[in-house]
């Protein structure tokens, strides 16, 4: 594994993935390039993780989903956020936020 | 989230599961396909790209996989996976399945049928609120609970102090006039204001109060209460008998309420169908009332505590209350610390009222529930034993199973879960099981020729102690087998003859457990028997076979003490007349009843030292009655026809000669009847009322109960009016049926109008009377049967799949040049071994255990040598017998074939 990607942390992945559907709907593998993107390149989620979060976020009811054609005309599975998707991340970044902000000051203390 | 989307997604994951499983296969071959045109575009080959996009994936089945894992309801479709398996394994083992199933239905069943006697003897509650704050006053001897007198309860509720109230309750069989005949209703009498001091109120109308409690039941006349269940069925559950009059031994009572559903009083077994105010016993008893008499004892005392009161302060408060409440219900000291002296007064909770069977059976059956627990424990072991067979037996299965990527606590839930559906039947069994032997129990716990005592339909609480301890009995069959299966290492699959290695060491701690088990069950049913057998053949003072006992109540006829009495003599001079009976006689109290008679006797020494006793068992019985009886005259002679004139004569038991003359001879002496009371002046002022000369001395008979010391007992002649209503004839002869027949046909030609007598066998009467210790002796040897035969099975499984385990081993080893007398040594060596280091255990356990029981025996020692001795060496013979197939079939190996063998 390329030392410079980093595992993603435990609870970021939602985050990510909430991030990444705020501008529009994707598919799976559309989430996963625009996480690594976004990133640039230090988070690279794998489908093994990828999908059961997907799923599972929907059954919370912060995604929906609906099948479409990818630029290709191929079948696939597009997920955008819910009302209740918007508010999570609302609620993620804040939260993000104030532990960062923790941290810096715990390591430049 | 929210409940009701979460239990959508699992209907729908549940329900729709090809569904979802197809979409998402689409989903994610969708993605690879995806990722492997985005890969050729940045210029790698087709092939190469799909290869790629399909490591990166890292599997389309485990992606997959781990996508159902985190849906709702994964663990609940997984689970339901391992049942099928689980149920799957199970059918295709019946013979395991059955004897695991059937091991734990007799445990279960065996404890779920103790609990249903223990739960309605000893825990069920008045359906009363807070009936842990209420308290039962007791006035006992022993087994026997006589109840209260009136004065005693008067002066108990001017001196105590920890109750809010006390209530006083005695049940009664209430003559109730109906269209002119009268029946007899079970009903009871109340203090007043009995249903404040319970906090009932009537589901209909009004109570009664202290107001109404006087004679002649104050302004509006006697008022009663209805029973819910009487009302129903007598009145049609109808609003409109409020105000209705009934006619209750001719005085009329009107109903001013009904009592709520559910409460049947407070005497166990006796329904309070209607209730009146305690003031109306002086209508049944006149002219004779006993509220204000300090000898009767005939009321049921329930306090309620005060907030912040406890048994236990009532209790000190009793002792400390009590001379005070002594010296006002019996100022004379003639009841109490007279005639009374043996009964002692008491309190204890009165959260389920009063009950004869709580009194009797509360000990033995705590003593069972040990027992009992004690054989539930045995059926896990012996579950545990074949589910590690199994285990040992399926290892490859898990092995394989751990290979293929089945984590350690999927195959641990695997087992569990299997030993689970075996406990789940086992419970089911075991229910049904209990649930008959309840029944057959209570009917055992029935007196002579009386409906069994207690209601044992199931209950909600015996179920769900049932379900509990099935629970409980999954997990101490399945943990161990469990934690065994969860740690077989894949390598093993792998290895030939990895059985062995896998297989040592089974068992090696439950049978020696199991036998310790045994030993203590066995012993428990060894000195439990040996007292039965000890009261059965303990010289009781009279022979019980061959005679026939017969309960005669004139009661019917309302005959006069001297008509009674002359009928009692016809009686028995027409029985004796028959051909093929010997002897005949009556007499006024039953034997072995555990009534109580006291007589206040003194006789005069020669320096005019007074003995005196207010405890001797005055018996008035016909001229027959020792030979009817067997009991042995010592010395002197028995009564004869003539000593209906002349001179009073007695006779005294032995225990009662010495007493009242102290090494001198009895014979000819007299003894008076009447008081003997210390003066103030040192002298014993005496009065007498009858005198008797002692003609004979008769060997001491334990009459009361063969559990008890023989009372002291003086026999009068009956005369002329000293036999009552209701009396007692016994007679003798070989034949019970001719004699019995002889005592009826007496009968009917001398009273024929009165109620046919009630004729049994005095062996029926004696097992009747030894009812409780016949059902200890029974359900214990009961239990330690199934405790032998459970662990020999245990034992003999072990040493038999060691021996096949260690075939190749012996193999060797008789190769090599040991006999097959060394390989039967091995095993049985083995065997022994293990029942030695459980014997000593279980030795241990067994001196607790009976110790407990201590109370319940007569004349065995709870620790008694022989009978340990015994028990250690049956076991011994029994696990040497189940050793020794598998020890032959290891001495028969064939050293070439063992070794071919794997």
């Amino acid at each position: 594994m390329n030392p410079e990607q980093t595992n993603l942390l435990q609870g970021t992945l939602d985050m990510m993935i909430l991030k990444s559907l705020a501008t529009g709907e994707m598919h799976g593998l559309g989430i996963s390039r625009r996480i690594e993107q976004i990133t640039r390149g230090t988070f690279q989620v794998k489908p093994g993780s990828l999908f059961p979060a997907l799923h599972r976020m929907e059954e919370e009811g912060w995604l929906a989903s609906s099948w479409g054609e990818s630029e290709n005309n191929r079948r696939a599975k597009f997920y955008r956020l819910t009302k209740a998707g918007h508010r999570q991340l609302e609620t993620e970044t804040h939260r993000w936020g104030k532990i960062s902000l923790a941290i810096a000051r715990a390591l430049e203390a | 989230m929210p409940v009701l989307p979460r239990f959508k997604n699992l209907i729908r994951n549940l329900t729709r599961k090809r569904e979802r499983d197809a979409e998402l296969d689409v989903e994610v071959r969708a993605y690879v396909d995806m990722l492997a045109e985005t890969k050729m575009r940045e210029g790698m080959k087709p092939e190469e790209a799909r290869r790629a996009a399909r490591i990166e994936l890292g599997g389309v089945e485990q992606v997959k996989e781990r996508v159902r894992d985190a849906r709702t309801g994964a663990w609940l479709d997984s689970l339901l996976q391992d049942l099928r398996y689980g149920l799957r394994m199970l059918r295709k083992s019946p013979g395991f399945t059955a004897v695991a199933v059937l091991t734990l239905a007799l445990g279960i069943g065996a404890n779920a049928a103790i609990f249903t006697l223990t739960y309605a003897v000893i825990l069920k509650s008045l359906p009363v609120p807070n009936p842990q704050q209420l308290v039962r006053y007791t006035f006992r001897s022993g087994d026997q609970d006589l109840g209260l007198s009136g004065p005693v309860f008067d002066a108990l509720r001017k001196h105590e102090t920890v109750n809010d109230d006390i209530l006083a309750w005695s049940s009664d069989d209430l003559p109730v006039e109906e269209n002119g005949a009268v029946t007899n209703v079970q009903g009871a009498l109340m203090s007043g204001d009995g249903f404040r001091v319970l906090g009932l109120r009537p589901m209909l109308g009004h109570t009664f109060s202290d107001a109404d409690d006087v004679p002649g039941g104050g302004p509006n006349g006697y008022q009663a209460l209805l029973g819910y269940s009487y009302w129903k069925q007598h009145f049609g559950a109808s609003r409109d008998v409020l105000g209705r009059s009934l006619t209750i031994h001719g005085k009329p009572a009107t109903v001013i309420g009904v009592l709520p559903e559910g409460f049947d009083g407070v005497d166990a077994g006796r329904d309070a169908n209607i209730v009146l105010p305690l003031a109306f016993e002086e209508v049944l008893n006149a002219p004779n009332s006993m509220r204000r008499h300090g000898g009767s004892f005939w009321l049921t005392l329930i306090g309620r505590l005060k907030p912040g009161e406890s048994l236990r302060s009532a209790v000190a408060n009793l002792q400390a209350t009590e001379a005070a409440v002594r010296a006002e219900a019996d100022p004379r000291h003639i009841y109490l610390s007279g005639f009374f002296s043996r009964f002692h007064m008491g309190v204890e909770s009165g959260r389920g009222g009063r009950s004869f069977l709580r009194i009797v059976y509360s000990r033995p059956l705590i003593a069972l529930e040990l027992l009992v627990g004690l054989l539930l424990s045995l059926c896990c072991a012996n579950t545990a034993l074949l589910v590690l067979a199994r285990v040992s037996s399926r290892f490859r299965e898990f092995a394989v199973r751990n290979a293929l990527g089945a984590p350690r606590r999927r195959l641990f839930r695997q087992v569990l879960i299997e030993v689970a559906m075996l406990a789940f039947f086992g419970l089911a069994a075991g229910l049904v099981l209990g649930w008959a032997a309840a029944r057959s129990l209570v009917a055992m716990l029935a007196a002579l020729g009386q409906p069994p005592p207690l209601d044992v339909t199931p209950q909600f609480m015996v179920i769900a102690f049932t379900a509990a301890i099935s629970v409980l009995s999954a997990l101490a069959a399945g943990v161990w087998p469990a934690v065994r299966a969860s740690r077989v290492s894949p390598m093993l699959g792998m290895k030939q003859g990895a059985a062995s290695s896998f297989s040592r060491g089974l068992g090696g701690w439950i049978v020696p457990a199991q036998v310790a088990v045994s030993v203590t069950l066995l012993a428990a049913a060894s000195v439990l028997a040996g007292s039965f057998v000890r009261l059965l053949s303990e010289n009781a003072g009279f022979r019980p076979g061959n005679a026939v006992l017969a309960d005669v109540d004139l009661s019917a006829i309302k005959p006069s003490a001297a008509d009674s009495t002359a009928d009692a003599h016809k009686i028995v001079e027409a029985t004796a007349q028959v051909p093929g009976v010997e002897a005949a006689a009556a007499m006024t109290s039953p034997p072995i009843h555990d009534w109580f008679s006291a007589g206040h006797y003194f006789s005069l020494g020669p320096n005019g030292a007074v003995h005196t006793d207010m405890t001797l068992w005055p018996e008035t019985v016909t001229s027959d009655y020792f030979a009817a009886m067997g009991t042995p005259i010592l010395q002197g002679r028995a009564f004869s026809r003539d000593d209906v004139t002349g001179e009073q004569v007695c006779i005294l038991s032995a225990a009662a000669a010495r007493y009242f003359f102290p090494n001198e001879d009895a014979i000819g002496r007299f003894i008076y009847s009447g008081g003997a009371d210390p003066a103030a002046d040192g002298k014993t002022k005496v009065a007498v009322d009858d005198t008797f000369r002692v003609i004979g001395i008769a060997a001491d008979a334990r009459f009361r109960s063969l559990r008890e010391e023989a009372p002291h007992m003086i026999y009068h002649f009956a005369r002329k009016d000293e036999i009552s209503s209701e009396f007692f004839v016994i007679a003798r002869g070989p034949s019970a049926g001719v004699v019995a027949g002889a005592i009826r046909e007496a009968a009917r030609r001398v009273v024929p109008t009165a109620a046919p007598p009630t004729v049994f066998t005095f062996d029926r009467l004696v097992t009747t009377h030894l009812r409780r210790e016949r059902m200890l002796t029974a359900l214990s040897a009961c239990f330690a049967g199934v405790a032998l035969l459970l662990t020999i099975m245990g034992l003999y499984g072990l040493l038999a799949r060691n021996v096949v385990v260690r075939t190749k081993e012996i193999g060797l080893r008789l190769a090599l040049g040991a006999r097959p007398r060394d390989a039967l040594r091995l095993v049985l060596w083995q065997g022994l071994r293990l029942v030695f280091v459980g014997a000593i255990a279980g030795l241990a356990a067994a001196v607790a255990v009976t110790r407990l029981l201590g109370s319940l025996l007569f004349g065995v020692s709870a620790t008694d040598p022989a009978i340990f001795a015994g028990v250690v060496v049956a076991l011994f013979a029994v696990a040497l017998g189940a050793s020794c197939i598998p020890a032959w079939r290891a001495a028969r190996i064939d050293p070439m074939q063992a070794l071919r063998y794997e």
